[in-house]
């Protein structure tokens, strides 16, 4: 489907986003795991949470829709809290850089804001700065993490072991190429040719770590993701071949989800999205359309879910109260652990993620891991500029 | 999905949609809450948004929640509020590229999203509908059956004969006009992929081939007529039976509801996904962002768009033979082989093009699709004098001249106390200046000769064929016919359908109040037609509507 091209601003975003999120999740992931953990623990915030003493209140909190059911959820359950009788939460969905216009542009109705990563804030504290001369942010914390994972109906992932034994974007380029489609990779001509699905780069943020992931493929390298690799004309023949057998291009990773399990394998065969996206849809898949299989990239990123207490002109002293409540509401041990059964890896590092009921406990047999592989280093902001820039120039509008 | 593609969708469907609604209005002192919607939902959307209304939901300040659903065209859905012309509060479209193109719209011309999230209601992909033993016949259950297939079937001047089945007649074929209806357009998009073998990236060259305006034409001249809505197509076929229409383009959702008690069917009806692939209706439903809709309006419209994705109303999809957008509710019966359907269809679904190249199929069909012959009998007794009936009726018939192809040909036969010819296979691409003065020359005056009227039209249409093309007439009259030599019966006796010889439709408009209803419906169900109500206000739509069947 026809989509708008990508203006300089919105460049800029993706590109800080991408690097900054990485970033900010690869320190998150790899330098805190030698720090003292009650340094930086999260659910020291809940001890914070005290009653809220205002007046009835009603706050928006602008979400990716990866979180939706989790937050559906968590708004449900803080309506029958004390403070849930008190404070009424909107929830409006909004991709990332949509969230961040929408705020920029004056949007009354959101008070807090949680994108799928997170330091998209420094473009976005930026532009506020021009605005409103003031730090947008008053209080930010990491809500849940999640992975990078390949998404395929089992049926089909196991037609394509049988041929191309791994599957990376190396054999997914191949099987996109194939001619024949599925008649070449396994004498089955009723599948129609090979389907990938992955999120518009421009738009998000999940769709633009799967294009740093794909020059991490090519180069076969885990780290240190140069400008050379990038303009290597072999790999921006390889990555342009491979975008042209990609299909849809949805703007959310939660959408293109829900399409591959309410349109089936004939929409795609395989999506690239966020580990607890696919997590969240393995059971109703299966009253659909089949069982779905995880794998994880070799190499991978990870996506943080910040949430944002906005110091808006338009928000009053109580909005903001309420805000930081259902905050600290979010990181209690019940909706984190909540979180588990949504697919997300709790942030809050109190709550276990193995015991019985965990979909990292019963969902092993859908290839679902508890370590996702290594993660990549973030590129910097000159190189995913210009991987963008050469996905963008080569899609002809799309 | 281009402008151009979806300014004129549906306009008719709004028409039928509108006079056909009937629902009770908002009782006074309630919220309303004003839904326009795609119409191919109409029968779960009547039966849950009236659970609704009488369900005593109150909007923040305290009033009862009422909504008014209005079914219509889904490009008319959108059209509507984006012009302004109906202050909807809610929207919900068959296919979420009707919320892609709204919004681009919007944003050109106000910076900002006419429906900013959606939801998705409910999905039905669109299939071939044919008669079960019609489909056994080309290898349904045991093989992938595709366009190819209907192409054959099409070319092949034997018809059903060269399956072994010489009683069928010959292959018969039906989906909606290409610009007015979804599953019309869609049609036309499946079969240039099928063409070129593509499921994705279609482009102007594939358009432009040669082979791909063979495979087009091929299809389309099997084709019995076009129409304005998938609805009014599902009924024709349904009512009128394999001799009517051998197979029609239609949602998998049409072919569960044919297996209900309300149809008396000569043989099961089934579903063809064609194996080059398929579209799926996707229904998105959101709340509009225009100043009408008051904070209070959004909020009532959230508790209403709640209740529809709660599971017992998306449970209930199921029954209408929708898969339910709620992704936790498995696929259960009617979605099963008992109802004519495959839970497991379709394999393969196909990329919506670019609007360049949609316009250029298009325009390719234009050329290639099957073309008419019409004669339009005008009445020009003295009652049109009435009420500004005759300069109304002018603009009407002006405008299905300029909505007529250029490979069109149209003849004009007014009358009053007897029939004279105005104008005789009058070449539209040539002579549509010409129709268009001749219409504006008419004036009221003398009786009606109704039914010698009609047989002279039949006559001529009989005495000169035109090979392939669709024949029909089009009958505007004020009033009883009060000078004919024919008997009524005489006439319905000489233009009854048949599938072989007579299959000329005449198609009636009871204009104004003293038109004899029960009379014109009459001539145009013998016909297997439509009658409409025509009223000095509808004219032109009732005009446009009839020329969508060409």
């Amino acid at each position: 489907m026809p989509e708008g091209k990508l203006t300089l601003l919105g460049k800029i975003v993706v590109v800080l986003l991408i690097v900054g999120c990485g970033y900010l999740a690869y320190y998150f992931l790899v330098q805190k795991k030698t720090d003292d953990p009650s340094a930086t623990d999260p659910g020291s915030k809940q001890a914070q949470s005290n009653q809220f003493s205002g007046n009835a209140v009603e706050i928006g909190l602008a979400y990716g829709t990866e979180k939706k059911s989790w937050l559906e959820w968590a708004v449900r359950e803080f309506a029958k809290t004390p403070d849930g009788k008190k404070i009424k939460i909107n929830l409006i969905p909004k991709g990332s850089q949509e969230g961040a216009q929408a705020l920029l542009s004056g949007d009354k109705s959101i008070n807090a804001w949680s994108p799928a990563s997170s330091l998209y804030k420094e473009i976005f504290v930026q532009d506020w700065q021009v605005k409103y001369s003031n730090n947008p942010i008053l209080k930010e914390e990491s809500l849940a993490l999640t992975p990078m994972v390949f998404v395929m109906w089992n049926e089909r992932y196991q037609a394509f072991i049988q041929k191309y034994k791994t599957l990376n974007f190396t054999t997914i380029s191949q099987a996109l190429q194939e001619k024949g489609g599925w008649n070449a990779i396994s004498n089955k001509p009723e599948w129609g040719l090979f389907k990938l699905g992955h999120t518009h780069p421009g738009k998000s943020n999940s769709g633009l770590m799967t294009l740093v992931l794909m020059a991490y493929d090519f180069g076969g390298k885990t780290r240190g993701l140069a400008l050379k690799d990038i303009l290597n004309v072999d790999f921006q023949n390889w990555m342009l071949k491979l975008e042209q057998g990609v299909n849809g291009l949805s703007d959310s990773t939660g959408t293109l989800m829900r399409e591959m399990v309410l349109k089936g394998p004939s929409s795609y065969d395989a999506v690239f999205v966020y580990e607890s996206v696919a997590i969240d849809f393995l059971k109703s898949a299966e009253g659909r359309w089949g069982e779905l299989h995880i794998i994880y990239p070799k190499e991978n990123m990870w996506s943080e879910n910040p949430y944002y207490i906005i110091d808006a002109p338009w928000s009053t002293k109580e909005q903001r109260a309420a805000a930081e409540v259902f905050l600290n509401f979010l990181l209690t041990e019940p909706i984190q652990k909540e979180s588990l059964k949504h697919g997300f890896r709790p942030a809050n590092t109190t709550v276990p993620v193995i015991f019985a009921e965990s979909p990292f406990t019963a969902y092993q047999r859908y290839g679902l891991q508890i370590e996702p592989g290594s993660t990549s280093e973030p590129p910097s902001a000159e190189v995913v500029n210009n991987l963008l820039a050469i996905w963008q120039r080569n899609q002809g509008g799309r | 999905m281009s402008a151009m593609l979806i300014q004129p969708a549906c306009k008719s469907e709004q028409q039928s949609a509108a006079t056909s609604n009937g629902q009770q209005a908002a009782p006074p002192g309630s919220l309303e809450l004003v839904f326009t919607y795609g119409s191919e939902k109409e029968a779960w959307i009547k039966d849950v948004t009236t659970q609704f209304n009488n369900s005593g939901q109150k909007s923040s300040s305290g009033k009862k929640i009422f909504v008014t659903a209005i079914p219509m065209g889904s490009g008319d859905a959108i059209d509507e509020v984006l012009l302004g012309r109906r202050q909807s509060h809610i929207v919900s479209p068959a296919s979420a590229a009707f919320i892609k193109i709204g919004n681009a719209q919007s944003r050109t011309k106000s910076g900002k999203d006419l429906v900013s999230s959606t939801d998705t209601l409910m999905l039905s992909p669109v299939v071939v509908a044919m008669w079960k033993p019609m489909a056994e016949a080309l290898g349904w259950g045991k093989k992938p059956l595709g366009w190819s297939d209907i192409l054959a079937l099409a070319r092949n001047e034997q018809g059903w004969g060269a399956f072994g089945k010489q009683q069928w007649g010959s292959f018969k074929f039906g989906h909606t006009h290409p610009e007015f209806s979804n599953s019309g357009l869609i049609s036309l998009l499946a079969e240039v992929y099928a063409a070129t073998g593509k499921v994705s990236g279609l482009t102007l060259a594939d358009v432009n081939k040669p082979t791909t305006a063979s495979y087009l034409e091929g299809i389309e001249q099997a084709v019995v007529h076009y129409g304005s809505s998938t609805g009014f197509f599902n009924t024709k076929m349904l009512s009128n039976g394999p001799e009517y229409l051998s197979a029609a383009v239609l949602y998998e959702s049409n072919v569960i509801e044919s297996y209900s008690n309300q149809y008396n069917l000569p043989f099961p009806v089934v579903a063809i996904y064609p194996k080059e692939g398929t579209f799926w209706s996707d229904h998105p439903i959101g709340i509009v962002e225009r100043e009408w809709v008051t904070a209070e309006h959004r909020e009532a419209a959230k508790t209403y768009i709640k209740f529809l994705l709660d599971r017992p109303q998306q449970e209930k999809t199921l029954t209408y033979g929708f898969h339910p957008g709620d992704v936790n509710i498995p696929l259960t019966s009617p979605i099963d082989l008992a109802h004519g359907v495959d839970p497991r269809e379709p394999k393969t679904t196909l990329e919506v093009p670019s609007v360049e190249v949609m316009d250029a199929i298009i325009n390719l069909w234009r050329v290639k699709k099957k073309h008419s012959n019409i004669v339009l009998v005008f009445d020009t007794s003295g009652s049109m004098k009435e009420n500004s009936k005759m300069p109304n009726a002018k603009l009407g018939a002006e405008q299905l001249v300029s909505l007529l192809d250029s490979s069109d040909f149209l003849s004009i036969l007014p009358f009053s106390s007897s029939p004279s010819w105005a104008a005789r296979d009058l070449p539209v691409g040539s002579g549509r200046e010409e129709a268009t003065r001749t219409i504006e020359s008419f004036f009221p005056t003398g009786g009606t000769a109704l039914y010698d009227s009609i047989g002279v039209a039949y006559q001529a249409l009989l005495d000169s064929p035109k090979a392939k093309s669709i024949s029909a007439i089009i009958v505007l009259t004020d009033g009883a016919d009060t000078d004919s030599r024919s008997s009524l019966n005489d006439l319905l006796n000489r233009i009854r359908f048949d599938s072989e010889k007579h299959t000329i439709r005449v198609f009636t408009i009871g204009y104004g109040t003293d038109a004899v209803k029960d009379v014109l419906k009459s001539i145009a169900d013998a016909t297997q037609a439509k009658f409409y109500e025509g009223t000095t206000q509808n004219i032109q739509s009732v005009f446009k509507e009839i020329s969508t069947f060409f």
